[in-house]
């Protein structure tokens, strides 16, 4: 998504709406995209800034090759002004500073662009420090902020922007994107359902630990199937040693949940929506067999909030415990 | 691009620019120093966007050559690391060779570093000289009008503004101002070259503490100049350019009562030591209060008192006093700063009550204003 047209082309919506905006010269003072990862959330912040400071347009596309666009790709240009979450958060010391750097004049020009990547992050402090400023900018100030979840943004900062949501991205045509490239038509279904990143989806399916925690879940599902009371065993045994980090537990949850998506889907009749399990699995068979339709959704709650508990840092062995005992009932 | 430089020339220049260069920086080109090679000299650049420091090292200077073999080009190399390999290079002179995949080759005598450079075209552009619209000051006079003015700034990130010093240019009469809202130092000056157009700026107060450092006690000629976004001062081989505050000035003019009640001559000296001594006792969180009475027509009485510790009281024999008795309580902290920043030996002081800010001038009537607010004390 380097150029206007191919933003229109991935997102019709969002890129009138913004194409027309800078058409008439009425860029909002400040923006809020919203997407899913991959949507083209940073390319688009990119696109807008350099619509702002291009000198070379060619009507609204920017040339791409002046040293303004240049500087801007390499994150050199002095008046546009990233601010990247600082480990878990954005934090009021990084808005103290970008506002510290408001009060002065542009270094080249009078016009400025503030980008915030993962918004969501902000915390309450800085966001509620943040608001004034973006309510009331100094001269030619242009904000934007880039979100995958605007319903955890202070809804005081979600009224002063102008939202723009992007839509998710079409995960077949991703899948079918990686079966061009030559994956496999198991792990194409998987891959799409877990990023929407070509590069990261090719490194996925070729990773050692992706392939033996895919096992894992495989093996646990087959526990809950035959062998309930030793799933908690197998939990400590296998699952712990294996999912280590914050990532890689996230993770194995993705895949738990898609798992037990799979067992419902095959349940409901939906088959062409497999991605975990192929058709012909006999798991699959068997464990739609032992597990009601009411049981799954619960199941699959469970799942959602164990991911929930693991983002808000509760103790990782103690959540897939309490899954575990969960799933086991 | 290809020069070869003495070496003392080029430490001298670097030492200069690496002032503005700060390793802490959001946009990753200024951790770099950017190389400019022309046929008539080099410029070296260092920014940390609020301030930007250019050294121009002529090819040829008094019949001395600086730079040889010179082919023409630009570089960005990293600023931590080039000073260093300069400094420590064996031989007077220094070769620096950059190839078209921005890798740069320092050679001096037998020692040869390899460097990986970036492209000089990422380095923000410096606004173009304007030599219209600029006045020239000597290096001294400017250094002690930024000496006498920017210890007012305000501090506090609260009212942005007033971290920096109003210059503004006025029929002929320059005029510094800083304040924190709570005391103001201003100083005049006349301009000789009155007809400039001058916007009036707010420059950063910790920009004009820089540029005090880097500039020699000479009488050399300053110029100065604004472009819309920064202000340039202009001293021989060096250019020194600033960001400006944005926003407008508070009107101060207004601030500086034009009658007095009361008005003082001392000498300078004597009345910072009498304070100095009375601010020993004065608190810190209660603003470093210290009292002044008057007493008769020859003799002040300062007291400095914190419950807890004791009390301190001196009397001081003044020039001459006119006007009403007067108790007045002010901060002895601001007092100090307003003493030691007029240079002459006799003040003159004039207040207009115990609950309206007091004025601070030489005695000659030398356009140096000191305005400070008295605290209330019960």
């Amino acid at each position: 998504m380097k150029t206007w047209a191919e933003v229109a082309d991935i997102q019709p919506l969002a890129g009138k709406i913004l194409m027309n905006s800078m058409k008439k010269n009425r860029i909002s003072h400040a923006y809020l995209l919203q997407g899913k990862r991959g949507t083209g959330k940073e390319n688009i912040a990119r696109l807008l800034a350099k619509g702002l400071f291009c000198k070379e347009k060619n009507g609204i596309e920017p040339c791409h090759s002046c040293t303004e666009c240049k500087r801007i790709d390499s994150g050199n240009h002095p008046d546009v002004h990233w601010v990247i979450p600082e480990g878990q958060s954005i934090k009021i010391e990084q808005i103290r500073n970008l506002q510290k750097e408001f009060t002065y004049s542009g270094l080249e020009s009078n016009q400025k662009v503030y980008i915030i990547q993962g918004a969501e992050t902000l915390t309450t402090n800085a966001a509620n420090r943040i608001l004034k400023f973006l309510e009331e900018p100094s001269k030619q100030t242009t904000a934007i902020m880039l979100t995958e979840n605007s319903q955890s943004i202070l809804p005081t900062i979600r009224s002063r922007c102008q939202i723009i949501d992007l839509k998710p991205l079409n995960t077949r045509d991703f899948q079918q994107q990686l079966l061009e490239q030559g994956m496999t038509n198991k792990n194409a279904a998987l891959m799409s359902a877990l990023t929407n990143n070509l590069n990261e989806a090719f490194e996925m399916s070729n990773d050692e630990w992706f392939a033996s925690a895919r096992k894992i879940v495989v093996q646990l599902v087959e526990m809950f199937v035959t062998n309930p009371k030793d799933v908690f065993l197998f939990v400590h045994n296998h699952w712990i040693n294996h999912f280590k980090d914050k990532t890689e537990q996230e993770q194995g949850m993705d895949l738990l949940l898609l798992a037990f998506k799979d067992i419902l889907y095959y349940q409901i009749g939906n088959e062409s929506s497999l991605v975990f399990f192929t058709l012909d699995d006999e798991l699959l068979q068997k464990a739609a067999m032992s597990f009601s339709q009411h049981m799954l959704i619960e199941t699959l709650d469970a799942v959602l909030q164990a991911k929930r508990k693991l983002k808000q840092n509760v103790q990782p062995t103690l959540v897939i415990e309490q899954l575990a005992l969960q799933i086991q009932r | 691009m290809k020069f070869i430089i003495q070496r003392d020339q080029l430490i001298a220049s670097i030492q200069d620019v690496m002032k503005a260069i700060s390793s802490r920086t959001v946009v990753p080109i200024l951790t770099g120093m950017k190389i400019e090679v022309k046929q008539h000299g080099i410029t070296l650049t260092g920014s940390d966007s609020d301030i930007s420091i250019e050294s121009y090292i002529p090819a040829e200077e008094d019949g001395n050559v600086n730079v040889e073999q010179i082919e023409e080009g630009s570089i960005v190399l990293q600023a931590k690391y080039f000073p260093d390999i300069v400094r420590k290079l064996p031989e007077k002179t220094v070769e620096i060779e950059a190839d078209e995949n921005l890798k740069v080759t320092i050679r001096s005598g037998k020692a040869e570093f390899n460097l990986n450079g970036q492209d000089a075209e990422e380095y923000p552009q410096l606004p173009k000289l304007q030599t219209d619209d600029s006045f020239e000051l000597p290096t001294d006079l400017l250094k002690s009008l930024i000496k006498q003015t920017v210890f007012a700034v305000s501090t506090m990130e609260t009212r942005p503004i007033l971290t920096g010093v109003h210059i503004k240019l006025e029929e002929g009469n320059l005029t510094f101002t800083a304040t924190d809202s709570h005391r103001l130092a201003s100083r005049e000056v006349p301009v000789s070259d009155s007809n400039t157009a001058f916007p009036s700026v707010v420059v950063p107060g910790k920009s004009l503490n820089e540029l005090n450092k880097i500039l020699d006690d000479t009488e050399e000629p300053v110029e100065i100049s604004v472009t819309n976004n920064q202000i340039l001062f202009r001293a021989k081989n060096l250019n020194f350019l600033s960001r400006l505050l944005d926003g407008n000035y508070p009107e101060t003019s207004r601030l500086i009562p034009e009658q007095s009640k009361t008005v003082l001559y001392a000498k300078t000296k004597e009345l910072l030591n009498t304070i100095d001594r009375a601010s020993l006792l004065a608190k810190e969180e209660r603003n470093n209060v210290v009292r002044l009475n008057t007493q008769g027509d020859h003799v002040i009485n300062i007291t400095g008192n914190s419950p807890e510790v004791g009390t301190v009281s001196e009397e001081i024999v003044v020039q001459s006093m006119e006007g009403e008795e007067l108790k007045i309580s002010f901060s002895s902290k601001y007092m100090i700063d307003a003493l030691k920043a007029i240079e002459y030996e006799e003040v003159k002081v004039e207040f207009t009550g115990a609950m309206r800010p007091f004025i601070i001038r030489p005695a000659n009537e030398d356009p140096i204003l000191q305005l400070i607010l008295p605290v209330r004390t019960f």
